[in-house]
């Protein structure tokens, strides 16, 4: 029985080492990555994308979808810090994943990539459909854009997209801007107008439509133009990140290593834009950019350097927050010039920008309302792209005390003189 | 506007060779580039011996020049290898195998040592790998040193320890303790036999040779097929060496297959279909994202061009013909020059044998009927292309399905090459269309009158600016037209409808021969459009993949009035908010302060203070006139000292409110007040005693 004992503790020994070297609050960039493959020959097709998370310090563990051995937890520890889910005709994943594991591994604050396809299965869908994206459901569908097409020699349907239509945002997509288009081939989704966490990353040109490009069309389709969403990235409340892309092909080393001519345009690019497009938003979704976290939030009245228990009304006080961001190695300074903070009591009395020394600090000053109770250093910093930022402190309010209301008031002198005179008489 | 379309373009266009999956060519330059990018060693040598040799062999292969210079680094480690005693088996094969590829020159000596170990090993070797690395490393000594006597006398011992392991099913396991049997393995041991064939002194018996033949047929029988004719050899089993992929283990098998042929010299009569399906699984690989990948590709993609020059499909190209003429009649005649190229090549992108391409059939793209034509292409020795000089008459516009056919010149050929019979590529043929008699009107409903009627230019700029009621209708017509003058009907006719609120309304425009049309009755659509009455942004989209000029082209606004909306009207649909003004920071907000109590003037409160203290001065000035007496004050020492205490104590209480008003708060105020109040009480009684006890002596003297 001993030996047993031992020998489990020796056994889960290094387990433990390994989960504590995982996903945390002061490294959230993710280490140990599932791929979730259909076939094997993904893994050489779309070997740059792969070397590129490798390079990067990614530890990938590659699986066949339906690999019977298939786990996402053991002991009530997650192996994985994020999914790649490139298996698009997958019916049923094997061993204990399913859709609803899965959405629960998202749900409890880790990553996924998430590529459909054309004839992606209705197990792909219904996970994209929980994510807040709906994929056109005519499994025959494509995005086919007649005036937005790559020039090909091969493809005569129009359905190889060179599509510029990129988000602008410098944290979701990197700092170079994308220069070149993206060829994508797939099928398009579109988003939930009433989501406020999807986001569409590359859209459809105005002139594309998703349909069966093999049969006439007896109906308009349901998914049109600039509304359909190619790629779209998630953001959830517990910063999970998502990426779902209607295609798997964008990722293949075929289509990085590509050149692409728009229909219509005589300039030929080299080399299209995928490699730089998937390698730097698999950045964003690896949260190795744009994750964001406050430290040392300090408040004091303006001379001191103590945090008070308490405010009296019109006090002056200096509020400030250091905020870094996360680079993928270390935590810099996060420099921005919108950081809010505000002074909340049922609604906010004060809402002020902070000033910021360009090093990660953001400071303030401001004078309390003449309203006591019990008030909120708030800070709720949403930004497109960046973790959510929402700081709040409780600090109680007091009115003046009776010593401390105006004592010589110049129009009660009269009165001051008078009863002064009356008792000097008195005396008298 | 036939001047406009004067520009003819037809493009013909492939698609894929199997309609259904991406064209797959040959290996090309891609796969050059791809080959010195992932084989580039690092500080003039690879890592390993094995790393060596597959460069090598890839370059080999590819043609590619050497364009790192290793040969010095790499020679000067096969010496070491040979020389030390302590390398494994595996390392004194790689070592020969990269001898074989750069001719080194070698010490003669350390070989006759490497011959000693492999046929030690081999007397000795009990599992696969031991067999494979010791009968390949003989082989490599005799093909490389014709003086080393490698012969095997008990070749027909070996050949039936090695057939042993293997199992019915065609597979082979890697050790008799091992009972997985894969197909990794039986290439591995087919490559051993077929080492031990070349190398036996008195050959092997024929009936060996046959069971070996009838293996590798079973092997083939447990071939894994895609449904577009796609054959390989899958592995299940997770072995010691790893996860072997189909693509290594596909590759394993036909570099085994390849090696018997070698050594028996006879035809292994394989399947041809399967043999197509096996390179085109290698192709179908694309380009390799890895080096030991793009290896195991293009090594059996060579294999597979020794076992049987495997013919590669029809490559196409796409060949552009552009004109100027006015005159439609000659555009039929034009259409003779174009011109479908066909290049039929090898696997390895080597030129094929003498053969004509035929054009079988011509399908029209979704339909079943077909034109059945035999034309013969026209070869072109300079290109090596094979033309289609002339098309069809009944050709236009369109996408059609090309069958084609290889026919070798030399019968002989078609033992040695596969083709791999019809093949089936989907051909787009795309030109300018002609739009014509294009108008929009807004028509009265009752009457069907025009009630305006305004021309559009298509493609061109159009801002038409409409109005129209919920009793009106809107009739949208043009006409579409090959430049042969046949009816057109493009994927796309679609016309959209946008409101000033964002919500979009698409409607398919409909045809009848040349003619499209969509009449718009508002009054059945009310309900449709929210009863949202405002402005409609009308945009056209007309396209197709073979119409070049496809086009996405705004028309103008309708000013709709519609009427107001019943209560139980369904809404609007939400629109996506945009993701730019979701974020960003809102606008401050500043407290503001209670405005404090009107005061009246500093000056004011002063000079009243002054007249407040007129009627003080006025008594001290009263006093000092008047003459104060201080008759009755006691005069006795102790009532005195009671009087002027008490006095003092007013005067202290006098200070005691200045302090309160400078300084003090109530409550230290109300306790020396207290105190204050009892001492007064005490010398003020005593003191009034004392003038009662006096005013009573008086009264009663």
């Amino acid at each position: 029985m001993i030996k047993i004992s031992l020998c489990l503790f020796l056994v889960s020994v290094p387990f433990f080492a390994i989960i504590c070297s995982a996903f945390s609050e002061d490294r959230p960039t993710d280490r140990r990555v599932l791929v979730l493959l259909d076939d094997f020959a993904i893994k050489s097709s779309h070997s740059i994308f792969f070397k590129s998370l490798e390079t990067r310090g990614f530890d990938l563990d590659f699986k066949l979808a339906d690999d019977p051995k298939l786990a996402l937890q053991r002991y009530g520890q997650y192996l994985y810090d994020a999914v790649v889910l490139f298996a698009p005709t997958i019916d049923r994943f094997g061993g204990s994943v399913d859709a609803a594991s899965l959405l629960e591994f998202v749900d409890s604050g880790h990553d996924l990539i998430l590529a459909a396809d054309t004839s992606a299965s209705d197990l792909i869908r219904e996970i994209a459909v929980e994510c807040g994206v709906d994929f056109d459901e005519d499994p025959a569908a494509m995005v086919i854009d007649h005036t937005n097409h790559a020039v090909s020699e091969t493809e005569g349907h129009h359905t190889l997209i060179a599509s510029d239509d990129f988000i602008n945002s410098e944290v979701i997509l990197g700092s170079r801007k994308i220069e070149d288009p993206v060829l994508f081939k797939g099928i398009g989704h579109s988003i939930n107008p009433s989501s406020s966490l999807v986001t569409k990353v590359l859209s459809a040109s105005p002139a594309a439509y998703s349909a069966n490009p093999k049969s006439k069309l007896s109906s308009p389709p349901t998914l049109i133009g600039s509304a359909i969403s190619l790629v779209s990235v998630v953001q959830a409340r517990n910063n999970a990140r998502i990426l779902i892309s209607g295609s798997l092909t964008v990722f293949s080393d075929r289509f990085f290593r590509s050149g692409v001519q728009k229909a219509g345009s005589t300039t030929k690019h080299e080399k299209c834009g995928n490699e730089q497009f998937f390698v730097e938003l698999s950045k964003w979704v690896f949260h190795e950019r744009g994750h964001l976290k406050a430290v040392n939030v300090r408040h004091n009245k303006v001379g001191e350097t103590d945090e008070p228990s308490m405010y009296r009304i019109k006090d002056d006080l200096e509020y400030s927050v250091e905020v870094y961001e996360w680079s993928g190695s270390s935590w810099e300074p996060y420099v921005a010039g919108d950081m809010q903070v505000q002074f909340y009591m049922m609604s906010p009395y004060v809402l002020k920008t902070l000033s910021s020394n360009e090093k990660g600090l953001y400071y303030t000053s401001f004078k309390v309302p003449d309203v006591y109770g019990v008030f909120q250093f708030k800070v709720e910093y949403q930004r497109l792209g960046y973790t959510a930022l929402s700081l709040s402190k409780q600090i109680p309010v007091r009115p003046f005390r009776h010593n401390e209301y105006e004592r010589f008031i110049p129009a009660a002198l009269p009165y001051y003189g008078a009863s002064f005179s009356m008792h000097s008489f008195y005396v008298l | 506007m036939a001047r406009d379309l004067g520009i003819l373009i037809i493009a013909v266009l492939v698609l894929a060779a199997t309609c259904e999956s991406a064209v797959l060519s040959p290996v090309s330059e891609s796969h050059r580039s791809a080959a010195l990018e992932l084989f580039s060693p690092a500080d003039g040598s690879y890592g390993s011996l094995e790393e060596t040799y597959e460069a090598l062999k890839t370059f080999k292969v590819l043609g590619i020049e050497k364009k790192h210079d290793i040969r010095t680094s790499s020679c000067a480690s096969v010496a070491d290898t040979l020389k030390s005693t302590s390398s494994a088996l595996k390392d004194f094969v790689d070592a020969l195998r990269v001898n074989s590829i750069l001719k080194c020159e070698l010490n003669s000596e350390a070989v006759r040592g490497t011959q000693s170990r492999f046929k030690d090993s081999l007397n000795g070797a009990n599992s696969l790998i031991d067999f494979y690395y010791s009968i390949g490393g003989l082989v490599l000594l005799k093909e490389q040193m014709s003086e080393v006597d490698v012969n095997l006398g008990d070749a027909d011992r070996i050949f039936r320890s090695i057939k042993a392991l293997g199992q019915s099913d065609g597979r082979w396991r890697l050790s008799s303790n091992n009972p997985e049997s894969s197909n990794n393995a039986a290439g591995i041991a087919l490559e051993a036999l077929a080492g031990v064939i070349s190398l036996a002194t008195p050959q092997i018996g024929n009936s060996l040779i046959t069971t070996l033949k009838n293996d590798i047929l079973k092997l083939f029988d447990g071939i894994e097929r895609y449904d577009d004719g796609t054959y390989y050899f899958d592995e299940k089993h997770v072995g010691a060496r790893g996860h072997q992929s189909p693509l290594s283990s596909s590759a394993s098998v036909v570099r085994g297959i390849a090696a018997v042929a070698a050594a028996t010299s006879e035809t292994l009569n394989l399947p041809g279909e399967k043999i197509l399906g096996l390179a085109k699984f290698f192709l179908g690989v694309g380009v390799p994202g890895s080096a030991q990948d793009l290896y195991h590709q293009i090594d059996a993609l060579s294999y597979l061009e020794n076992i049987r020059q495997v013919l590669w499909k029809l490559t196409f190209f796409r060949a552009l013909y552009n004109k100027a003429h006015p005159d439609l009649k000659i555009y039929s005649s034009d259409l003779d020059f174009v011109a479908a190229l066909v290049r039929v090549s090898t696997v390895l992108g080597s030129p094929a044998p003498t053969l004509s391409v035929r054009l079988m059939q011509i399908f029209v793209s979704g339909s079943k009927d077909a034109s059945v034509i035999d034309q013969e292409l026209k070869f072109d020795a300079v290109s090596g292309m094979h033309v289609l000089e002339t098309l069809p008459k009944n050709i236009d516009v369109g996408s059609y399905v090309f069958s084609f056919e290889v026919i070798f010149h030399n019968p002989e050929h078609k033992k040695t090459y596969v083709s791999g019979g019809r093949t089936r590529v989907l051909v787009h043929i795309t030109g300018v269309i002609k739009i014509d008699n294009a108008e929009i009107v807004i028509l009265d409903g009752d009457r069907g009158s025009v009630e305006t009627q305004k021309k559009l230019k298509l493609p061109g700029d159009n801002t038409v600016a409409l109005s129209a009621n919920h009793l009106q209708k809107l009739r949208l017509s043009f006409d579409l037209s090959t430049p042969f003058g046949n009816a057109f009907k493009p994927h796309q006719a679609f016309l959209k409808l946008r409101h000033e609120n964002g919500i979009d309304h698409i409607f398919l425009v409909g045809n009848s021969g040349k003619k499209f049309e969509i009449i718009l009755d508002f009054l059945g659509l009310v309900e449709k459009f929210f009863y949202l009455s405002g402005r409609y942004n009308i945009q056209l989209t007309v396209g197709d993949a073979d119409m070049e000029n496809s086009f996405l082209q705004p028309l103008g606004f309708v000013e709709l009035d519609l009427p107001d909306a019943p209560e139980k009207a369904t809404r609007p649909p939400p629109q996506a908010v945009d993701p730019y003004s979701r974020y960003g920071p809102k606008a401050e907000i500043t407290h503001i302060f209670r405005a404090p109590e009107k005061r009246p003037a500093k000056e004011l409160s002063l000079t009243f203070l002054g007249l407040i203290l007129v009627p003080f001065f006025g008594f001290l000035a009263g006093l000092v006139q008047l003459g104060a007496n201080l008759k009755s004050f006691p005069k006795s020492t102790v009532p005195s000292t009671f009087a002027i205490l008490f006095h003092l104590g007013i005067a202290a209480v006098l200070a005691l409110y200045a302090l309160f008003w400078l300084k003090l708060d109530l409550f230290t105020t109300l306790k020396a007040l207290g105190l204050l109040g009892m001492f007064l009480m005490f010398v003020g009684h005593k003191t009034l005693s004392h003038l009662a006890s006096t005013s009573s002596k008086l009264k009663s003297v």
